[in-house]
């Protein structure tokens, strides 16, 4: 005999305490997924209780997507089922920090902002800055694989994430990884977790490698005439001794929307470290751009915070390509977007091949879909690349699907992955690639 | 520490066994792996020094007797040394292996790959000049009546690859050289000392130009030169297969006949570095002073005052493995040649991988020495130079056959044939 | 148990006869790599060509439920590449070559059986280089960096094996022969690759690397400093790492080491020096050269005897092959020996120096010290004769000691070594039985029959067996009506 939902909500707001559980039906669609609403929102306040939520959602089947600051919702395909959002913003606490080792351990609900107020007095940060990103929680941006211009010295969460503490579908408390910058014990399990988007387990704490914050740092706007000539410029300064810590290459669309002076194609670059080698870096950063015929004009470090904007879109697309194809898959879709009249500002991460796409503009679904997210797709898919939609609304991810083709050994290796570990599909499911 | 000798180590007996310490000083760490031509080659553990060296191990901590397999592993090392070079735990390969090829072939234990009789043959003509002589006068005619081009040209030996190989490493045998004098004196009169020339088994039949500019620059160094004239062979054919009596027997022959000079001065890479390990077979205090005054060429001209002429060339230079591994000799005979003005001296990558040649190796083992000699081409290749100086005669004339085979035209010649060509002085004049 | 005639045919058949090893003497030499206390020969070597005859392999040994055991150059030391159950070991030392190198996309394609310093070698006229430097780099290869995820002096300031690969080709314990990853640097999905990479074969067989190549840095500067005692080199190097200074190596050697370096291979390290460390600073010219006075200044603090800085590349290349073949040198020092591989967080330093000193006077065994001091990874060598009785047992139990001593501190049972068989034991020590459960799972979703290098990276602990589940949390009483 099945248990009725409102029981089922009521043994919820028993373990997390009846304030922290929202069924307001009114309230519910702001947590809707995809336009999927759930029966109920649960709001843990701890590890323990994360474990027991879990573990009664899946004696009862009821399927959960887990939320942080619930800012990337949009990511993946909607869920085949929905019955509780579990939101972990309330799971904020440093758990141990000791400046000399420059590891952090937090809860997965600690914002990235919040994360940088705490460390910023001992001049340490956590080299992630997903454009946008201060109020998303760090358990978010790991599990959608989140990154930002810092990836170009720093990497992403697969670089910096060292030790997890997840629940399973089960409820199951577990921990993997290590809490030491140097270890090679068992698997890594913290790498499979990142960007999983909670389809394996529920991510509550994560141990993470830290970074000196530099002396000093500037920032520069190397404005160039043409894509070919950006291309050039950035094999050029990929070659070069130089060493920035934050690259990104925005389109004249982007720029105009994160409020930096528009060129038809610029890079935003920043050097951090002491005072001396930032001033000689930043001498033979304007020597190498003027050899390549571009401007340079020093920015303030606002300059950065404008990213979110530009990015900021009901459509955002991400496409993965070889690094020395960046430049030729941006004019592809700058030229796409101009036929479908429609504006693509574009931020990309030089070196890394990774480029983001806002879409903005009266276009049908259909049209969009197959004049721009279809043929840039199988263009780059053809070459071993990918292109997801981050975030559209429902009609064009139901078009479009999120994630593109995946090859298909690799897909047989991730169903047995998500079968082992949550064999009644719980957690987030048919969100991730091949209906996972 | 004084111990009484154990009648047996493992399946070693105690004649000339390999010495526990230094199998023992082994920590498997690998290093010396990549630089084994034959790991290279193969890539197999038991044709790599660590292998090997754990096989002996194995043998004398009685895990496994002396088989005819391990033998064959051991056959197949070259004996280059390059892993001493290589092993930070100064593991003395090259004695292990000495030793451990002695008792093998003392109890017989002789694998069916090896070509015996040819072994032999090699082993009984090299020692006898009386014999090595003859074998090349027959050669010698053999080339120079238009036979060998026939043959070559029929591609009569075909069938034979044992005998082609040999027949293919054949340079061009010169004539019966005249005796060297037995004594040359000092350029300029006074002499700085007395320096006994080693004439070597292949040097002085094969490139006997070799031996006497070896004398002419000695002497423009400023040494009486002495060339005893009953030396025969060294022993370092023998000591490399194992023959460890027969080769304190050929020393016991070698060594008075040096008795009055200063230094023993050695051409030809393998023999320079058999003589200086004399001493650890036969330890007693006559051997260890002569070892102590044995060099290589290079060595002793490396503080000469040479007139040297321009020489423009370009060289490449290659280490034969028994003077950069065997003796640690790598500097001198770059900076000799680096002295002649002019010329410009090219790198050779992987210079000290050994050619193949590794003594008669390469008459016992043509696949793996010409897997190795067709390798060594190819860098010299590389290099673009246009010749290539060594200084050994086996390395010499392997490098040349193999350089010849890929089409490639350089010259080979020995160090101090290319410094006795820039040497300042009438020709002529010795 | 022997392998049938069946299986030694069709081994022959897929690598040929000479990619086969049967003999006695062959198998023989494959029963352990640098860790030779664990020994244990397969019953066949095979060393296959390509990644196809890997897999036919794999799938020969799945059919017949034969194990399978990896191995690369055989440097490892933790009990890797040898087979504890007997089986077929699969040797890439013919799979060696170079396939692409693509500095436009700043990476390369190789083969597993590649030696690490190879690539670095071949890449440096393009101005690259491949970061991840352990001291084996000179053997190992990188398949076998890969299977262990490999560290180096240098992954202090770049990062470890799995932060410069994009890309694997492997054949999994269930046979199939699949491409993780590859040149683009992101892609939808589990990161299979970040999974597979320290997995030490249990999950299946690299046939394919593809590697992050990194620029070669504009400039080097390797000072040398050396103190009166281990202590005040510990006390330096919190010091330098507080002071928010990341050098690209920071390396510490004392002086019973120096002393074998010195003698075996005359290095140039300073001797009558307690403790010395190498420092590497590698970037912009003037980044290093406003990171060296700082050091200098805290080095002097700490009462350094003596500071020099290499003059050029051939002295700096030299220091470097003091420090990188000092596991070599051991042979010189000692008859045998313990080579431990612990870390302890960086602050905790001097505290595990003054406690390893203290553990080794109690045992009576003389404890050496080579290593990674920048991120608190410790290489304790343990000296003993095993010729004297009762030396090999003093020498175990300081391990142990050591080993729980740094666990104590906060720190880990394995850093950059690898788990293999010398570790596997020890994991309870550090994980839970969810944990290792959870490990387990996973492991059988790649080798769903087992065969996969049995015995080693887990414990033989009851969490790892079949159809363990972890004690369910009770709901509490009246959950729900």
């Amino acid at each position: 005999m099945a248990v009725s939902t409102p029981a089922l909500h009521d043994a919820l707001g028993d373990l997390v305490g009846a304030p922290h559980l929202l069924r307001d039906p009114a309230a519910l669609p702001a947590y809707a997924v995809d336009g999927v609403v759930p029966g109920a929102v649960v709001r843990p306040g701890s590890a323990e209780e994360v474990s027991r939520v879990l573990a009664l959602c899946a004696t009862e089947g009821l399927a959960v997507v887990p939320r942080g600051a619930g800012r990337a919702m949009g990511l993946g395909n909607p869920p085949r089922r929905l019955d509780v959002v579990l939101e972990l913003a309330r799971l904020t606490a440093v758990r141990e920090y000791v400046p000399e080792d420059m590891v952090a351990t937090v809860d997965a609900g600690l914002t990235l902002g919040g994360l940088a107020a705490r460390l910023a007095p001992q001049r340490q940060m956590l080299a992630l800055d997903p454009p946008g990103g201060l109020a998303r929680s760090v358990g978010g941006v790991l599990a959608t694989h989140a990154s930002g211009p810092l990836r170009f010295r720093y990497g992403t969460g697969r670089d910096l994430l060292l030790g997890a503490r997840f629940v399973q579908a089960d409820g199951t408390l577990t921990w993997g990884g290590a809490r030491v910058v140097k270890s090679v014990t068992g698997y890594d399990v913290p790498k499979l977790l990142v960007g999983s988007l909670g389809t394996l387990a529920v991510l509550v704490e994560a141990t993470l490698r830290l970074h000196p914050i530099p002396p000093a740092r500037r920032s520069w706007q190397v404005s160039l005439p043409s894509a070919p000539a950006a291309a050039d410029f950035v094999a050029a300064l990929l070659d070069s001794p130089l060493q920035p810590d934050r690259a990104a290459l925005l389109d004249e669309a982007a720029l105009r929307r994160a409020g930096v002076t528009p060129q038809p194609i610029a890079l935003l670059l920043s050097i951090g470290s002491v005072a001396e080698a930032v001033e000689q870096q930043g001498s033979a950063l304007a020597a190498l751009a003027r050899g390549h015929g571009a401007r340079v004009d020093a920015v303030p470090e606002s300059a950065w915070g404008g990213l979110g904007e530009a990015v900021a879109a009901p459509v955002l697309l991400r496409l993965a390509c070889e690094p020395r194809r960046l430049l030729h898959w941006l004019t592809t879709a700058q030229a796409a977007a101009g036929r479908l009249g429609v504006e693509v500002a574009s931020l990309a991460q030089p070196g890394h091949g990774v480029l983001q796409m806002a879409v903005r503009g009266a276009a049908a679904p259909r049209t969009l879909g197959a004049e721009l997210v279809g043929p840039l797709r199988s263009g780059v898919e053809s070459e071993g690349g990918s292109l997801m939609v981050e975030g559209a609304p429902s009609e064009l991810k139901a078009i479009c699907e999120a994630w593109g083709s995946i090859n298909l050994e690799n897909m047989a290796i991730m169903r047995r992955i998500k079968t082992e570990f949550d064999p009644a599909g719980c957690l987030s499911p048919g969100r991730f690639v091949g209906g996972l | 520490m004084s111990q009484i000798a154990p009648a047996r180590l493992g399946a070693f007996d105690a004649q000339d066994a390999p010495s526990m310490d230094g199998l023992r000083a082994c920590v498997h760490c690998g290093i010396c792996l990549p630089q084994c031509p034959t790991y290279r080659v193969l890539g197999e553990e038991m044709d790599s020094p660590r292998g090997r060296v754990y096989l002996m191990r194995a043998a004398a901590e009685d895990r496994l007797g002396l088989t005819e397999t391990m033998a064959r592993h051991l056959d197949l090392c070259l004996g280059c040394r390059a892993c001493e070079t290589a092993c930070p735990s100064g593991v003395p390969f090259g004695q292990l292996l000495e030793a451990t090829r002695g008792q093998l072939e003392r109890r017989g234990v002789v694998p069916s790959q090896r070509d015996s009789a040819t072994l032999r043959f090699l082993l009984e003509v090299f020692p006898s000049p009386a014999r090595l002589g003859a074998m090349l006068h027959g050669l010698r005619a053999y080339q120079w009546s238009g036979l060998q081009a026939l043959v070559r040209g029929l591609g009569l030996l075909a069938p034979f690859r044992k005998l082609r190989a040999m027949e293919a490493l054949l340079p061009p045998v010169p004539p019966i050289p005249a005796p060297l004098p037995e004594v040359v004196p000092a350029r300029g009169g006074r002499a700085r000392g007395r320096a006994g020339v080693l004439l070597g088994c292949a040097q002085r039949f094969f490139y006997p130009d070799v031996n006497a500019d070896t004398v002419r620059l000695l002497s423009a160094a400023g040494y009486e030169v002495v060339v005893p004239r009953a030396q025969e062979c060294c022993g370092a054919l023998h000591l490399h297969a194992g023959r460890i009596d027969e080769l304190r027997a050929m020393a016991r022959r070698l060594m008075p006949l040096f008795a009055d000079v200063d230094v023993v001065v050695v051409n030809a890479a393998g023999c320079g570095s058999a003589l200086k390990e004399y001493g650890h077979w036969l330890p007693d205090e006559e051997t260890q002073r002569f070892a102590a005054r044995v060099r290589d060429v290079s060595e002793v001209l490396a503080d000469a005052d040479l007139p040297l002429r321009p020489l423009r060339e370009t060289v490449t230079y290659h280490d034969a493995c028994h003077l950069a591994h065997g003796q640690r000799v790598r500097a001198e005979p770059r900076a000799l040649l680096r002295r002649i003005p002019e010329l410009t001296l090219v790198d050779l990558p992987d210079s000290d991988l050994c050619c193949g040649s590794a003594g008669v190796y390469n008459l016992l083992e043509p696949d793996m020495a010409g897997e190795l000699g067709r390798r060594k081409a190819a860098r010299i290749r590389e290099t673009g130079a246009r010749i290539v100086a060594a200084g050994n005669p086996g390395c010499l004339m392997q490098i040349r056959q193999h350089c010849r085979a890929e089409g490639l035209a350089v010259e080979v010649a020995h160090p101090v044939t290319l410094l006795a060509r820039a040497l300042a002085e009438p020709r002529g004049e010795r | 148990m022997p392998l049938s005639p069946h299986v030694l045919r069709e081994l022959e058949r897929i690598v040929g006869t000479a990619g086969l090893v049967v003999s006695h003497e062959g198998l023989l030499t494959y029963e352990c790599d640098m860790h030779t206390f664990y020994k244990g020969a397969p019953e066949a070597v095979v060393l296959p060509e390509s990644a196809a005859q890997v897999a036919e392999v794999v799938r020969l040994c799945r059919r017949e439920h034969v194990p399978i055991v990896p191995r690369g150059s055989g440097t490892g030391l933790i009990g890797g590449a040898m087979a504890a159950a007997g089986g077929v070991m699969v040797s890439m030392t013919r799979m060696n070559r170079i396939v692409e190198l693509d500095f436009a996309n700043r990476c390369a394609t190789v083969q597993p059986g590649l030696i690490n310093l190879w690539l670095s070698q071949a890449t440096r006229a393009g101005g690259y280089f491949f970061a991840p430097d352990p001291s084996s780099q000179m053997v190992s290869s990188i398949g076998g960096n890969a299977s262990t995820n490999a560290g180096g002096p240098h992954c202090l300031k770049y990062g470890i094996t799995v932060n410069h690969i994009l890309g694997l080709e492997v054949v999994t314990g269930a046979g199939e022969l699949v491409r993780l990853g590859g040149k683009t640097h992101e892609r939808p999905g589990y990161d299979l690759t970040g999974v597979m990479v320290g997995a030490e074969g249990t999950l299946g067989l690299v046939t394919g690397v593809v590697v992050r190549l990194t620029h070669l840095p504009e400039s080097v500067k390797t000072i040398l400093a050396s103190f009166p005692t281990i202590e005040d080199a510990s006390e330096t190097v919190s010091a330098i790492i507080r002071a928010g200074i990341i050098p690209a190596a920071l390396e510490m050697l004392d002086e019973v080491v120096i002393r074998a370096i010195e003698e075996g291979i005359h290095a140039g390290y300073p001797k009558g020096a307690g403790a010395v460390l190498l420092i590497e600073l590698d970037g912009p010219v003037a980044e290093i050269e406003a990171q060296a006075a700082p050091i200098e200044a805290i080095c002097r603090e700490h009462l350094a005897l003596e500071i020099r800085v290499a003059r050029d590349e051939a002295e700096r290349a030299l220091l470097w092959k003091g420090r990188k073949e000092a596991a070599g040198v051991f042979g010189r020092l000692t008859p045998n020996w313990l080579l431990q591989d612990a870390v302890v967080p960086r602050s905790r330093l001097p505290e595990i120096m003054r406690e390893l000193q203290e553990i080794g006077a109690r045992h009576r065994v003389v404890i050496a010290n080579v290593f990674h001091a920048g991120d608190g990874n410790l290489h304790p060598l343990i000296c003993y004769d095993d010729r004297v009785p009762g030396e090999l047992e003093r020498a175990k139990q300081a391990n142990e000691e050591l080993l729980h001593a740094c666990l104590r501190l906060g720190g880990s049972v394995t850093g950059e070594h690898g788990v293999g068989l010398d570790k596997c034991e020890s994991l309870p020590l550090q994980f839970a039985p969810a944990d290792l459960n959870f490990m387990a799972r996973l492991r059988r979703t790649f080798d769903p029959d087992s065969i996969m290098n049995p015995g080693k990276l887990l414990p033989s602990h009851p969490a790892c067996g079949e159809g363990f589940r972890p004690t369910a949390r009770p709901l509490p009483s009246g959950t729900w009506i």
